[in-house]
């Protein structure tokens, strides 16, 4: 009962009780704790970061199955086991081609993906590519310190995939009638086994050029190393038609 | 509107701005005073509305004044202000943020210009957007009055885009060159994420650097300077001089690689001369010499190593008393703390110790003797002005810890000395001079000249010797006879184990004055030796010989 309050303890209390009503010291902050509206920004960096976690996420997959294998040997079988592995993962993403572009950089990011297996990565890179919505991609990789392999592997009819920057061993291979166009140079292995469609590289390309081609062509706009052998198909090197023709190594002084 | 009369404005707005930003300690903003001759003469003087020097955030009147029929006075220093005290409140923060981001973008970049642009772009999206989305700030209205060039329209368009507010840019005006593109890019970094700023101003940059290459080639051919930040430029001027050094000393603690901090101070040389870098004194005050990046390098590196030094009987004509009181730094003794003036916190600028005055009586009292440093720079020996040397750094150690004790260091750099590859520096307590002797690399053969050392320790009753070699030195049975003479305290570290090294070490294992230290593993050597060299030093942990 309020009223049975032993009287002496009343008698401590301060004429203005007021007084004694403890203030929260920091009252003054309240108002801007809670202010902190929501931004655009917030929804596309999470969506972003969602969608990066799953390719992510897909590549350790992938990593997990191959790394079965010790050595990773671009045989055919390899490729191809890998690269079904990969597209089933890849299938079930929503992305677009800047969430590719960032999982590139983020292949050289250890912090981020502990590993970056050069096999593995461009086949995955390539499943992206082939599965992603939009028919013309373009990926900025000029800035990228690795050089990755097997791009635009299997590339379908229909897509047109840019990259600006270099590549890698085995750019092209597969090609499956997709336009690839490389605004830099290529290594050894371009187009090799390609079926059709056609693969632009602005500078140099390397060695065994074409081989099993089976039909398509390249346009190299600098030199060609040396060329593979090519079964069907069209080489031209600076609009100069190399193969079919007699040249076997146009530039292997270099 | 006249001078006064923004005064007043800031004056009337300032209690509420700091109670926004948290009460930042930043003192009042001023307005800038424009002598009158200036007046109306440049047009350049109304395109920046805010300067920071230091903490002190400058109002330009004619930025205002110029604005005015836009945005009222009012509304246009709120925003400036929202926007210079977030840079201090939470982007860059401190000067070692902003050498961090510098030093990334110009990875990307490759240019010191365009470094300078992308890094400054980032510095003011993340401080605008920051304040847009933590408080009520004016800074939207800002941006959609500002006269803005090429990349300000990207950078509005993507203000647009993560802010969800109309500026007052069409997307038409985004379709020309891939624009959209650009601005699709840029809004998926994670601004506010502090942890990623490193990797999200590379890719900033990687996504602004076209643009920023033809605004450079437009400018280069019209032959003018880019556009100026409306909203204040951010250079050197920010930052206190000891914010400096600390953010010096941070950033090559951090990167531990030579090249890397002399690239990013030999483009900040122009602004880190004007702060006084470059003279005596700590790479000093006051205009001078251009900045030796190799020498701040090991300066701001060593600086975040200290090692205790044992004191021992000194003969004075006096003793000690506390004195008056001075301010602690980082590295300097423990042991001269005042606790009481320094509110029993070891924080430099609020830690005081004592400076002790000598008393008239007589007795022993402990104290540092000189030292002097002898440091091997032959071939063998890495060049510390290509790599890191850990030989330099533990050299850099050594002098900071006698300096700090009030002790004057000696340097004898040799090489192959009888053939003159040697330098020689007095004893003294000029910081600089010593790193630099410490610094010089001659890279030829090893050997001594006893003759070179004897006049640099006769005639000293005390001294410490530091020598710092991998004990491939040709004259090594002479040097060991000498330190077989002395009876100076000896610090010996040697690089690597080798028959030269097994040699001095069996050879002197009797002395007791003499401390022997082995590295193994070159780049363990700034933790190896100096835990070792403290060993030496703390009585608790003296080596048993």
């Amino acid at each position: 009962m309020k009223s049975s309050t032993p009287p002496h303890k009343s008698s401590i209390l301060p004429p203005n009780k007021e007084n004694w009503i403890t203030k929260n010291p920091f009252e003054e902050f309240k108002t801007f704790t809670a202010s902190t509206p929501g931004l655009p920004m917030d929804q596309i960096v999470q969506s972003t970061e969602a969608v990066m976690d799953r390719i992510r996420w897909g590549y350790e997959k992938l990593l997990e199955e191959e790394a079965k294998e010790l050595v990773w040997m671009v045989q055919y079988n390899t490729i191809i086991k890998a690269y079904e592995v990969a597209e089933k993962y890849v299938k079930e993403i929503n992305y677009t081609a800047e969430d590719i572009e960032d999982f590139c950089f983020a292949l050289e990011n250890t912090q981020r993906i502990p590993y970056l297996i050069p096999g593995p990565a461009g086949i995955y890179l390539s499943a992206l590519c082939n599965y992603a919505n939009e028919e013309e991609m373009v990926l900025k990789l000029s800035e990228l310190k690795t050089e990755i392999n097997l791009v635009g592997f299997r590339l379908p009819k229909g897509k047109r995939l840019i990259i600006e920057g270099d590549t890698g061993d085995f750019t092209g291979i597969g090609l499956e009638g997709g336009e690839l166009v490389i605004d830099g140079n290529a290594k050894n292995w371009t187009g090799a086994g390609m079926r059709g469609g056609k693969i632009l590289i602005k500078k140099n390309i390397g060695l065994h050029a074409g081989e099993w081609m089976m039909g398509g062509e390249i346009y190299v706009g600098g030199r060609v190393r040396g060329l593979g052998n090519i079964v069907e198909g069209k080489v031209y090197e600076r609009e100069k038609l190399l193969y079919p023709g007699k040249v076997r190594y146009p530039n292997v002084y270099y | 509107m006249d001078e006064q009369n923004l005064q007043s404005i800031i004056e009337e707005i300032w209690p509420k701005l700091k109670k926004k930003h948290l009460y930042p300690e930043i003192p009042m903003p001023r307005v800038r005073e424009i002598p009158e001759q200036e007046k109306g003469e440049s047009e350049e003087d109304e395109d920046v509305g805010l300067e920071m020097k230091q903490k002190q955030l400058t109002i330009n009147g004619a930025f205002v004044s110029q604005m005015k029929d836009k945005m009222p006075e009012k509304r246009v220093i709120e925003a400036l202000l929202d926007h210079g005290i977030t840079h201090y409140t939470f982007c860059p923060w401190d000067f070692h943020t902003h050498l961090r981001l510098y030093a990334a973008a110009k990875k990307v970049v490759g240019d010191k210009e365009l470094a300078k642009q992308v890094s400054n772009h980032f510095i003011d999206v993340i401080a605008d957007t920051h304040c847009v989305r933590k408080r009520f700030t004016e800074i939207p209205e800002l941006h959609r009055n500002l006269k803005k060039g090429a990349i300000e329209e990207v950078i509005a368009f993507l203000y647009q885009k993560i802010w969800g507010m109309d500026l007052g840019i069409p997307p038409s005006k985004m379709g020309m060159k891939g624009r959209i593109d650009i601005v699709r890019r840029l809004a998926r970094i994670p601004y506010l994420d502090r942890s990623r700023w490193g990797e999200s101003i590379q890719k900033f940059a990687r996504t602004l650097k076209p643009l920023l290459i033809e605004e450079q080639k437009e400018q280069g051919a019209q032959g003018g300077k880019g556009e100026r930040n409306p909203q204040g430029e951010h250079d050197l001027n920010h930052y206190s001089s000891e914010e400096i050094d600390q953010g010096l000393r941070d950033y090559a603690r951090q990167t531990m690689t030579l090249s890397e901090f002399k690239d990013v101070v030999e483009d900040f040389s122009d602004e880190l001369s004007g702060a006084g870098y470059g003279m005596e004194g700590g790479m000093g005050r006051g205009q001078g010499n251009p900045v030796d990046a190799d020498v701040l390098f090991y300066m701001k590196l060593a600086e975040n190593y200290s090692i205790p030094i044992k004191k021992f009987p000194l003969e004075e004509n006096g003793s000690l008393h506390p004195y008056s009181h001075c301010p602690w730094e980082i590295g300097a003794p423990f042991q001269d703390v005042d606790m009481w003036t320094s509110f029993g916190k070891i924080m430099p600028g609020i830690t005081q110790i004592w400076t002790k005055r000598e008393g008239k009586g007589r007795g022993k009292i402990e104290g540092t003797p000189d030292c002097l440093i002898v440091i091997d720079s032959s071939g063998s020996m890495i060049n510390p002005r290509k790599s890191l040397s850990y030989a330099v750094l533990g050299a850099a150690c050594a002098t900071n810890a006698y300096l700090h004790n009030n002790s004057k260091v000696g340097v004898y750099n040799f090489s192959d000395a009888p053939m003159g590859g040697k330098e020689i520096l007095n004893y003294t307590d000029r910081r600089e001079e010593i790193y630099r002797a410490l610094c010089k690399y001659f890279g030829g053969g090893t050997a001594l000249d006893l003759e070179d050392l004897m006049p640099l320790i006769q005639g000293k009753k005390k001294l410490d010797l530091f020598i710092i070699t991998d004990m491939k030195i040709t004259n090594l049975e002479a040097l060991i006879g000498f330190f077989g003479q002395i009876q100076n305290r000896v610090t010996a570290v040697h690089i690597g184990d080798n028959p030269y090294a097994a040699r001095f070490e069996k050879a002197v294992e009797r002395r007791k004055n003499i401390s022997i230290y082995t590295v193994n593993r070159t780049e363990d050597i700034p933790h190896i030796v100096l835990g070792r060299i403290r060993d030496y030093f703390n009585p608790t942990h003296t080596k048993k010989s």
